[in-house]
């Protein structure tokens, strides 16, 4: 699944897309997850200590932040779906 | 500097007979409304909200905060208040720099004008003492000039310049004061006063000053507490660490875009796709930034300086590449060219204009041409040698730059069509669409000074960075969300801390500081209220000057063309609810502050 990372966690993956391999069915904690254990510096930024998602990541399913939706990082994932992985951004 | 004198140091400048008289803020308006922005604002109450925006008796206050100039992180601050040309409200503007904390070393608080000096002048702020001097030599330049020709008579070592442009002297009525070539009052106007006035600049030189007369070791105390909130990894704020720092406030531009929530064509549509991308904060780091400035005590240096190497700007080295003018005169005017919106920006540095207006300004010029509104000269969607010529002729209010120098609403109104100004009581709104963030278009609605996303930063926990947090999408709860941030930047704006250290400060901090810095007892409530007062004096001013039932709006666009991007798709502004809600927690009687409010709050 194609994944869009910016900002500070793009400076950490390296690029502004990246492929990232779940399985079919998978919900946003568990592309969390995968992101962690493919790069274990942003383990801390993406998993909180109760292996949920932490509030230090924003990961939208098509524009929408998975904590505004009803179930939450439980949220299943599509192979359409458009996957955009934000750390915590404001400005003015 | 004995910081618990605050207030006492007050200059008034009359610029009809050139007298100045020191005259000291009554102590019970400072107890009110604390500095900068509330005093401010209690003095121009004072001229009576009937004067003329363009008249003598209108005044032009620069105003520090207790906090400014001190050691204290993120005060480098002053505000400009005056009744504004662009809105007809009272206005206050913020600026960085170095300015403001040079004005409290040379041992002024504020600096009060009124009347019109019968030709150009600039003051001239040195150890205690202030003289009106000579401009006709820098009348008519552009501000990078201007600086460049006082550090060249008065040496560049504790020097700083605040100066309008040809814009503010052409009385464009969205001109700025710009400090040291590039930090700027920028909204409202405030730099065609400067013109209507023959004020060129402010020129002060200070070497740095220490607190006295404070508690030293609790003075010492709660500033760290304070450095330590900013310097926190987990807050955005972080120096070179969170996204402010890395990237600018430009950090935004990807997450508006990805939510739907980023204006696109005189927001017709609400987001720039892909494009987004080529006027980022991302792609302005991996391109074209060369350096990270900062204002007085600030370790977040969210400034970013940029250098163009390549094209028809090549050359330009200009800061800063801000989230607003990005977004104003990029996506909202179909331009996904950096580089030109980096020129774009530098001009209105150099000619003193506010670059959200003129994004503005401009994009509703380009949806008059495509419709046919225009019969003299049009202007193509993204066509950026035109727009930087008309930049030019706006500032000189030459051919049809007279008419986009009113500003979005009145230059729509001439051409016939109000409906395609994008603008609140007169002043254009800012990068966050209504329709995908909620609670910044009520924001804008009730916003004192017309559309504006700094009175209620509620992006903040639209977006999730602070503890409140509250969907975007959603329009319950946001009445009682908007005044919590209105009341407490009101607060900071009068401190006057930078509208960032709320990333990082809540309530608490505040009160820490202020109350060790005025020697009192000064809690978080006392914070939350005095915000309150401030917010209900503007209203208060406002509601004498007009503003009255019905006045808190937004345009048509936003509450009645729903959204057609991901994120935002099929919303709308649900305005006339959150403004019920807001109301009612404001205890107002639609958009006017009772009587009995005024009383509670001990206004004026």
């Amino acid at each position: 699944m194609q994944v869009r990372f910016y900002a500070t966690l793009r400076a950490v993956v390296g690029s502004k897309t990246i492929d990232v391999d779940v399985p079919a069915g998978a919900r946003a904690i568990d592309l969390a997850r995968a992101i962690a254990l493919r790069w274990p510096a942003l383990a801390d930024r993406l998993i909180d200590d109760r292996g949920g998602l932490s509030r230090q990541v924003h990961l939208l399913i098509d524009g929408r932040n998975v904590r505004w939706l009803p179930a939450g990082s439980s949220t299943r994932l599509h192979t359409d779906s458009t996957i955009d992985v934000f750390p915590p951004t404001a400005g003015g | 500097m004995e910081i618990r004198r605050f207030g006492e140091a007050m200059a008034h400048i009359d610029l009809d007979s050139g007298r100045i008289e020191m005259r000291p803020a009554p102590v019970d308006w400072v107890r009110k409304y604390i500095g900068a922005r509330g005093l401010g604002v209690r003095y121009v109450l004072e001229a009576g909200p009937g004067v003329e925006p363009f008249s003598p008796e209108n005044l032009l206050c620069f105003v520090n905060g207790p906090l400014t100039g001190t050691e204290t992180s993120m005060s480098g601050r002053w505000a400009c208040v005056t009744k504004s040309p662009l809105t007809g409200t009272v206005t206050d503007s913020h600026q960085g720099g170095w300015t403001a904390a040079r004005v409290r070393w040379a041992g002024f608080d504020g600096l009060i004008f009124r009347g019109r000096s019968p030709s150009p002048v600039y003051a001239f702020i040195e150890a205690g003492r202030i003289e009106l001097r000579d401009a006709s030599e820098v009348w008519g330049k552009g501000i990078h000039e201007t600086v460049a020709f006082f550090e060249r008579r008065y040496g560049k070592k504790d020097l700083s310049v605040s100066a309008i442009g040809p814009a503010g002297e052409s009385k464009c009525r969205f001109a700025a004061w710009v400090n040291e070539d590039d930090r700027a009052f920028g909204r409202g106007g405030t730099g065609a006063i400067g013109g209507d006035k023959n004020l060129k600049a402010i020129v002060i030189r200070a070497s740095a000053q220490k607190s006295r007369d404070v508690d030293v070791d609790a003075w010492k105390r709660v500033r760290r507490e304070a450095l330590d909130a900013i310097r926190d990894e987990k807050n955005i704020t972080s120096p070179k660490k969170g996204g402010l720092s890395v990237y600018g406030t430009n950090v935004l531009m990807n997450v508006t875009n990805s939510i739907g929530a980023l204006g696109v064509r005189n927001s017709q549509s609400t987001s720039f796709g892909d494009r987004a991308e080529l006027i980022s904060g991302e792609h302005v780091q991996q391109t074209i930034l060369v350096d990270d400035p900062t204002c007085h005590a600030c370790p977040v240096a969210c400034k970013k300086e940029v250098e163009i190497t390549e094209g028809p700007w090549k050359g330009l080295r200009m800061e800063s590449v801000e989230y607003e003018p990005a977004w104003a005169l990029g996506a909202n005017c179909d331009n996904d060219d950096i580089a030109s919106v980096a020129k774009l920006i530098d001009q209105c540095n150099d000619l003193g204009m506010d670059p959200i207006e003129l994004g503005n300004v401009l994009s509703m010029y380009m949806e008059a041409s495509e419709r046919g509104f225009v019969t003299g000269t049009r202007l193509a969607w993204g066509d950026t040698r035109a727009m930087v010529a008309l930049t030019e002729v706006i500032a000189t209010r030459t051919g049809v730059g007279d008419l986009l120098a009113e500003g979005p609403t009145i230059a729509a109104a001439k051409l016939g069509h109000p409906e395609i100004a994008m603008a609140v009581k007169g002043q254009a709104v800012p990068a966050y669409d209504p329709r995908g963030l909620k609670g910044m278009g009520l924001g804008y609605a009730t916003s004192n000074r017309g559309a504006c996303h700094l009175r209620a930063y509620v992006a903040a926990a639209e977006l999730g960075v602070v503890p409140i947090e509250s969907d975007p999408l959603a329009w319950q709860g946001k009445g009682q969300l908007v005044k919590t941030f209105q009341d407490l930047h009101a607060f900071s704006d009068s401190l006057d801390l930078c509208k960032f250290s709320a990333f990082a400060q809540g309530a608490q901090e505040y009160a820490s500081q202020y109350a060790v810095a005025r020697g009192e007892a000064f809690g978080p409530e006392d914070v939350m209220r005095a915000g309150e007062r401030i917010y209900n004096l503007e209203r208060y001013y406002n509601n004498l000057a007009g503003f009255r039932e019905g006045s808190d709006s937004l345009p048509d666009r936003f509450t009645r063309e729903a959204s057609t991007m991901a994120g935002s798709k099929g919303h709308v502004s649900e305005l006339a609810q959150m403004l019920v809600e807001y109301y009612a927690v404001r205890g107002w009687r639609d958009a006017v502050v009772p009587a009995e409010k005024l009383r509670q709050l001990e206004i004026p």
